[in-house]
């Protein structure tokens, strides 16, 4: 390599290191005071007014519905306390009567079932006797199926 | 950029919809994103609507941020979605559009030749830098030099070993150079800061 190309590649190394400083240089914030700073700082003033703008239309809404859904949840037990004294609950409901009329039709019919099975047990009873339930001996008076040893 | 305990602070004041908070993370990083996200693209326009686009999509979801990591991190990795995103959306340019873009660009190796202000060269030199390099290295450097994060906060961004990164990134510094010196080498005194 000739001194020309040694020299060549010193003043090229030079300016790399130079363009590297340069470049540095660009992400540094200019100094205080300067056009270029407040310019820089114009612009970042702007762009946050624009990003606040969107921020409540963001965060108002869902924090509102929050609430509102918090507050709704929490005085239902009130609201359902609240509702018998008024006799709002107290009315039967289409579901409820449905339901009732069922039971007492099924107490009609085990009555009556009941009343079938009396005349038919009746005339073998005794008329003195009157019709007791079997007394069951406690297991210990009861008789052993097999001879005590 | 602010250190970690003012940022987790800070994004605690602006989850609660403190809209002075959400001022500061944006002044904050403003700036080093839209360097990124500009020398990603090279387009400024469009770097900064990806940047406020970013900015809009992070802040409303800071509720998700998990505080482990650093703002930064989901900032810069949101953005280069974006970008993804839009890179996606766009048809693809034509030649003569690339063209066009570039004649009017002082940071390309077209307007260095035009022999614009010594100011501007370095940027032209930037470009001329960064176009040589292909993805992920680009970003790496970007990272690493621009940014100034080291190497195991990017590798664990890009999900690759730290010597990969380091890796990438000699290689990238070697392409750089290479493009320099392809590019004419103008005497560095001319290349000031």
């Amino acid at each position: 390599m000739t001194e020309d190309q040694d020299d060549f590649k010193v003043r090229a190394q030079r300016i790399l290191v130079r363009v590297l400083l340069a470049l540095r240089s660009e992400s540094k914030r200019p100094p205080v005071g300067s056009t270029d700073a407040f310019r820089d700082d114009l612009r970042a003033e702007t762009l946050a007014d624009r990003i606040m703008l969107d921020f409540p239309h963001r965060v108002l809404p869902i924090g509102l519905a929050a609430v509102v859904l918090l507050v709704v949840f929490c005085s239902l037990p009130l609201v359902h306390d609240l509702l018998p004294a008024s006799g709002m609950v107290a009315q039967s409901t289409p579901v409820a009567a449905v339901v009732e009329s069922g039971l007492k039709e099924r107490g009609a019919d085990m009555s009556e079932g009941m009343n079938a099975i009396r005349e038919i047990v009746l005339p073998f009873a005794s008329g003195d006797a009157p019709i007791e339930p079997t007394r069951m001996a406690p297991p210990s008076e009861a008789v052993a199926p097999f001879k005590k040893s | 950029m602010m250190d970690p305990k003012t940022e987790r602070q800070t994004i605690q004041r602006a989850r609660k919809g403190d809209r002075d908070a959400v001022a500061e993370l944006i002044k904050s990083y403003q700036r080093p994103l839209e360097a990124f996200l500009f020398r990603l693209c090279g387009k400024p326009e469009l770097a900064e609507d990806i940047a406020q686009e970013a900015f809009v999509r992070v802040i409303k979801s800071l509720d998700r941020f998990d505080e482990r990591f650093r703002f930064s991190t989901w900032l810069f990795t949101i953005g280069k979605r974006l970008l993804l995103n839009h890179h996606q959306k766009m048809k693809p340019v034509t030649d003569s559009e690339v063209v066009e873009f570039r004649a009017h660009d002082h940071r390309t190796p077209y307007a260095a030749a035009e022999g614009v202000e010594r100011s501007t060269r370095i940027t032209a030199m930037i470009a001329i830098g960064l176009d040589a390099l292909v993805s992920p290295q680009r970003e790496i450097v970007l990272l690493f030099h621009q940014q100034g994060w080291p190497v195991e906060r990017i590798s664990a961004e890009l999900k690759m070993p730290e010597g990969t990164v380091k890796s990438h990134l000699f290689r990238a510094r070697r392409r750089m150079l290479t493009a320099i010196e392809l590019s004419g080498t103008p005497n560095p005194e001319e290349v000031f800061l």
